[in-house]
């Protein structure tokens, strides 16, 4: 099998055009982030609003490299163990069951507690061994053969102890399990790491990794994205749409309109099939990009303007690019 | 190269960016990996190795913008070779190559004459290296090294050629051209020396890195220095009230109205028995502050807020405003919240992209046009970048006509204003006072004329 790593990326603008393969824009950030992590085989610790296309980017990278995607969610609580692999104790206590005779026969002329648990736990690594693991996301993706992209979601939900564990794994891929002595990558897991900063993180974890910001795109950017995600939708409808939504980002909201959103909006205006925006079609469908009431009475206050300054720019780069 | 970088290194320091012997070996590796041939891709590259937060890289790119552009000489008219600076690493390569230094290698009367744009700016940038520019420390040393820098670069023998040009006769057109190139020559390298000082000054004691701030460009100081600066503005407003109601107390007890009296008194004969003070009323300011938070101003936005804030402070009849496209009202904001989050959420809700100042003056007219009149002072905080739309000029001129006073306050230096899509050149003639303001220095006397305009004239 071949290993990621003997993947080629020949420049950044490579990056763009195998991504944009993948149905994944880039932007000249993203891809300098990405081709650079990939040649120094450092993690990427992504922030950025909800979503602009985070998780997008590490599936992307896991179709492009063609490895597995392995994701592992962070939350309070989450533990070494159970990130790693847990226990099968029902299997564990079945097999107790079915072998009771087995069992009856070693514990056999034992004379006394003692001696009996001493026996017992000479065969301790029967059960305790990989037949009984349940594998976890870091398990996996240090097993994966050709190796694997490893997200790990929103790191900022775990403790501070947990983020000094997977330091550790960062730095060299290894962990040491006291049941099972020390698992190494087979092939080092292509990392990315995404934040939502409602912590910070310690100053040795975000040394280990680049860093990447991705902001809301801009139009130009949001415009292409649709063109690969919404191909049906016309180039007019999708010109003033991206024009609406950006103006929709400079009002105050609880919030903001997302990528995804732009990307819903635009699914339910196909159906429509129109070839412009108007205000009441915009006003019916509100709902589709804004989750809250006082967002959507806000967006209503405007309307009647964006959907002008839409079509105003819609027109505008028709006129430059028909 | 490794040269460049040790200074970049120095300059993001400078800027309390930390970067460890780690950081250096991977900006080297990280160079090494993307090239030098683009120089977007370079700054992503060096941002994403060196900057480990979203705080850290709006500090990481404006010090790459500020080290790397040396646009120095860029706005004048006729340059010769455009994008030599784009790529640093690249012309420091190329400039060795080309030999022996601006100072040697040409005259400094020739490249003036030339208007070799390009050429001067690397005989600036040798110049300075030549002289141990990273080694500046604070502020009290920029005079020296502008000195140093001309120095360099030929001053001497530029003031010798040009004395015997004067003693030619027929030159004397010749002459003036060479003598204000000569001034442009020393405002670059003035500016310069400033910009460079941001980069690698780090001030030694509190009070020095104080008085370096005040004396620093607004848009070179880093979001970390932002309380710091709170402070200082708070001190200048402070003394400026101080000053402002000691006056107050001079007037209150006033001068003896000699005439008042004595006409009043011509029935005791002129024994003066009633006593007539002149007591002049204060007349408490009222102003409207307008200040632009767009994206273009992004860098001076909060300071200009900040100098808002201390304003509202001062004085009790001001109504503030800010706006991107259409006008907020932040009065409210400002007085009920302590100043750090005023701006913050000024900021927030106000701030953004697509500067419309049309719209502005549409809103203004709408909502306050009735309110101004001859006792109002209207302040404008803003570059006059317009996106190339409407400037709607008319109601700056009707504002001229019906307030007492307009005082435009443009983050941006008087050479920019007008390029490109500032609009300063149109609403300049309607303001009975505009200003360069982008230091707390240009902040304190702007505020001392305002205090003294609005009381004295009344
Ligand atoms: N640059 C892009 N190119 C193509 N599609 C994109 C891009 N950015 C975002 N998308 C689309 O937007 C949607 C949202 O992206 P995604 O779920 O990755 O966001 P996220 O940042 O992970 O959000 P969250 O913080 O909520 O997890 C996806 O359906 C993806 O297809
Ligand atoms: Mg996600």
């Amino acid at each position: 099998m071949k290993s990621l790593y003997e993947h080629r990326f020949n420049s950044v603008a490579a990056v763009e055009t195998e991504f944009a393969q993948a149905q994944y824009i880039a932007s000249r950030q993203i891809a300098t982030s990405v081709y650079l992590a990939f040649n120094l085989q450092k993690p990427i610790l992504v922030e950025g609003p909800a979503g602009v296309g985070k998780t997008e980017l590490a599936k992307t990278m896991a179709e492009v490299l063609e490895v597995p995607l392995i994701r592992m969610q962070c939350y309070e609580g989450l533990d070494e163990s159970k990130a790693l692999y847990e226990w099968k104790y029902g299997k564990q206590l079945l097999y107790t069951q079915l072998l009771k005779d087995k069992l009856g026969e070693l514990m056999e002329g034992a004379k006394g507690l003692a001696q009996s648990i001493e026996r017992l736990h000479s065969h301790d690594d029967l059960f305790f061994s990989e037949h009984f693991l349940e594998p976890r996301p870091l398990y996996k993706a240090l097993h994966e053969e050709a190796g694997c992209v490893l997200l790990i979601d929103e790191i900022d939900k775990s403790d501070q102890e947990f983020e000094a564990f997977l330091l550790e794994v960062l730095s060299d891929f290894q962990v040491s399990v006291p049941e099972l002595g020390t698992i190494k990558a087979t092939v080092r897991p292509f990392v990315f790491l995404t934040s939502n900063n409602t912590r910070e993180m310690s100053d040795a974890l975000k040394r280990r990794c680049l860093h990447l910001y991705i902001p809301f795109p801009d139009a130009k950017l949001e415009r292409r994205i649709l063109e690969t995600r919404v191909p049906g939708l016309s180039k007019s409808l999708r010109n003033e749409l991206v024009a609406f939504i950006q103006n929709v980002r400079t009002l105050e909201l609880k919030k903001q309109p997302s990528v995804s959103e732009t990307i819903d909006w635009a699914k339910v205006l196909l159906l429509l099939n129109a070839e412009h925006l108007n205000v009441d079609m915009v006003r019916d469908t509100l709902n589709t990009f804004l989750k809250f009431e006082e967002d959507i009475a806000a967006a209503d206050e405007r309307l009647v303007n964006f959907v002008g300054k839409a079509r105003e720019e819609g027109a505008l780069l028709h006129a430059r690019n028909p | 190269m490794q040269e460049t970088l040790e200074d970049f290194f120095k300059a993001l320091r400078g800027s309390d960016l930390d970067v460890t012997l780690t950081d250096s070996i991977e900006a080297g590796r990280a160079i090494e990996i993307v090239g030098l041939a683009d120089r977007e891709v370079l700054k992503h590259a060096l941002g994403a190795t060196l900057a480990k937060s979203m705080d850290e890289r709006l500090i990481f790119d404006a010090c790459f913008d500020r080290f790397f552009s040396f646009d120095a000489f860029k706005e004048r008219p006729a340059g010769g070779g455009d994008g030599v600076n784009t790529t640093p690493f690249a012309m420091e390569g190329s400039g060795s190559g080309a030999g022996s230094g601006g100072s040697g290698g040409q005259r400094l009367v020739d490249m003036l004459m030339r208007q070799d744009q390009a050429g001067l700016a690397k005989a600036m940038k040798e110049a300075a290296r030549q002289v141990g520019m990273t080694d500046i420390w604070f502020f009290t040393q920029k005079g020296l090294y502008i000195q140093k820098i001309q120095k360099q670069m030929g001053s001497e023998q530029l003031d010798r050629d040009l004395a015997q040009l004067a003693a030619q006769p027929g030159q004397s057109a010749q002459v003036a051209a060479l003598k204000l190139a000569r001034r442009r020559l020393f405002e670059e390298v003035k500016d310069f020396v400033e910009k460079q000082l941001a980069m690698y000054g780090t001030a030694p004691t509190k009070r020095l890195h104080d008085e370096y701030l005040q004396a620093q460009k607004l848009s070179n100081i880093e979001q970390r220095d932002f309380q710091r600066m709170h402070d200082i503005v708070r001190k200048i407003a402070k003394r400026l009230s101080v000053i402002h109601s000691k006056k107050k107390k001079q007037e209150d007890r006033g001068v003896l109205d000699f005439r008042k009296t004595l006409r009043r008194n011509v029935a005791f004969d002129g024994v003066m028995f009633e006593t007539y003070w002149k007591t002049k009323v204060i007349d408490r300011p009222k102003v409207i502050a307008i200040c632009d938070v767009s994206g273009s101003v992004r860098a001076y936005a909060k300071f200009l807020l900040l100098f808002l804030y201390s304003l509202s402070e001062l004085l009790s009849k001001i109504r503030s405003f800010a706006f991107t496209n259409t006008l907020v009202d932040v009065t409210a904001t400002f007085d009920g919240m302590p100043v750090q989050q005023a701006v913050d959420k000024v900021m927030k809700d106000v701030g953004g992209s697509g500067t419309d100042y049309g719209q502005m003056f549409m809103d203004l007219q709408a909502q306050l046009m009735k309110e101004i009149d001859k006792k109002t002072t209207v302040l404008i905080l803003g570059d006059a970048r317009n996106n190339n739309g409407d400037p709607q000029t008319e109601v700056m001129k009707l504002l001229h006509q019906r307030a007492k006073r307009v005082i435009w306050l443009n983050p941006e230096p008087r050479v920019f204003w007008g390029l490109g899509d500032s609009e300063m050149k149109r609403y300049l003639p309607y303001c009975h006072l505009a200003k360069e303001c982008n230091t707390v220095k240009h902040l304190e006397r702007t505020m001392d004329d305002l205090l003294r305009v609005s009381t004295a004239t009344a």
